[in-house]
């Protein structure tokens, strides 16, 4: 397969994929199931580690508040790391790679994601209650690149981490 | 071909990252005013004659309408939702920390800089489309002529300028002017051509593991 149509595979595969799995997360029945049950176990799992240094805090759903002075954050579409994953899946399964290597890196990265994700999530709680400005910058600005910067670092070290291709 | 080192690109782009984030905020006016324009031309494409100018008072992009709403007795009043450009734009300094971590060429900087104002366009008009076609009520919605499959479009595009394309497109962008550095990055030099590309990156003496 030549340069081009071997880019022009991935790419379509990409975005097919892509716009699959963003349209079916989308759906009520997958935010059901799915999304809202991760939103809100990302909460009780971001809570927790804060009660290992901080007591001061609560969740219920997907909101995380503070008990000290009521600051709350609630994780929305957007911050609960789906659609990073979603990209994520889509570029691992869109690259020509052995079927296990997906798997594992599939699960690895959504680990890598979701880590980062769950430092997003308190990072913020703490950085609101300090300063509204810091906090909008960080939320809508620093942090939804650092996660795309994180999903292309998983996938490059996914790929360098592939078997090496054989010359045609 | 000579291997690239993922590290001291990582390290490079995390350097130059809020640089690139300062010279971003520092000229947002001048790129929100450019996003401005193009979501102009998305709008008007999408729900013609229903925006009569754009305004950039601060921050926020407002879209004032010819959707007429309840003002004080005997005056008329319009619509004038307002859209935050910057969650669209952020890509910009993502781009270029990426661009320059892998000493990309000017041009190539200038070029994907552009390209992401169209994504950055079509986030602000979407998200003033849904303001409009959504989540200020039936009533209007009517008004604009958002009915029906339209809203249905405009909920999807919406969802995508918000969620996805933000952050996908300065990456995707890095990633096609870039595809020789990733093939050395990555050692798939020899993917069957997949990755093997031209372009600025093969000027990366200082990423290259000697």
């Amino acid at each position: 397969m030549n340069r081009r149509a071997g880019m022009l595979r991935f790419s379509a595969l990409f975005a097919v994929i892509l716009l699959a799995l963003f349209a079916a997360e989308l759906t009520p029945p997958v935010q059901a199931a799915v999304v809202m049950p991760w939103t809100e176990a990302l909460v009780r799992l971001s809570a927790w580690l804060i009660t290992l240094y901080d007591p001061h805090v609560a969740a219920a759903g997907k909101i995380l508040q503070s008990t000290t002075n009521g600051f709350a954050v609630s994780v929305e579409a957007g911050c609960n790391g789906v659609e990073a994953a979603i990209i994520l899946i889509a570029a691992m399964l869109a690259f020509p790679a052995p079927p296990r290597a997906r798997v594992v890196g599939i699960l690895a990265g959504l680990v890598a994601v979701q880590v980062l994700n769950v430092a997003r999530v308190v990072s913020l709680f703490y950085i609101g209650q300090w300063s509204a400005v810091a906090f909008e910058w960080a939320h809508l600005y620093a942090w939804q690149a650092l996660i795309m910067l994180d999903v292309l670092i998983v996938w490059l070290v996914w790929m360098r981490s592939l078997p090496a291709p054989q010359r045609a | 071909m000579r291997q690239a080192s993922l590290g001291a690109f990582v390290l490079r782009t995390f350097l130059w990252l809020p640089v690139c984030f300062g010279a971003w905020y520092l000229a947002s006016h001048y790129i929100s005013a450019a996003a401005a324009a193009v979501a102009s031309l998305f709008v008007h494409g999408f729900a013609p004659g229903i925006v009569s100018a754009i305004e950039h008072p601060g921050v926020e992009l407002a879209f004032v309408t010819t959707i007429e709403v309840l003002g004080a007795p005997g005056r008329a009043a319009f619509l004038v939702p307002e859209v935050n450009p910057l969650a669209y734009t952020y890509g910009l300094a993502l781009f270029a920390a990426l661009m320059l971590a892998t000493r990309s060429r000017w041009w190539q900087l200038l070029a994907g800089a552009s390209l992401l104002m169209l994504f950055a366009g079509w986030g602000i008009a979407f998200d003033f489309l849904a303001h409009v076609g959504i989540k200020l009520g039936p009533a209007i919605a009517h008004e604009a002529g958002i009915v029906g499959w339209r809203r249905e479009l405009i909920a999807l595009g919406y969802q995508m300028g918000v969620l996805v394309l933000p952050g996908l497109a300065p990456i995707a962008l890095w990633a096609v002017f870039n595809r020789a550095f990733i093939a050395r990055a990555t050692r798939r030099s020899r993917s069957g051509g997949l990755l093997d590309g031209h372009g600025g990156e093969e000027r990366h003496g200082a990423l290259d593991r000697r």
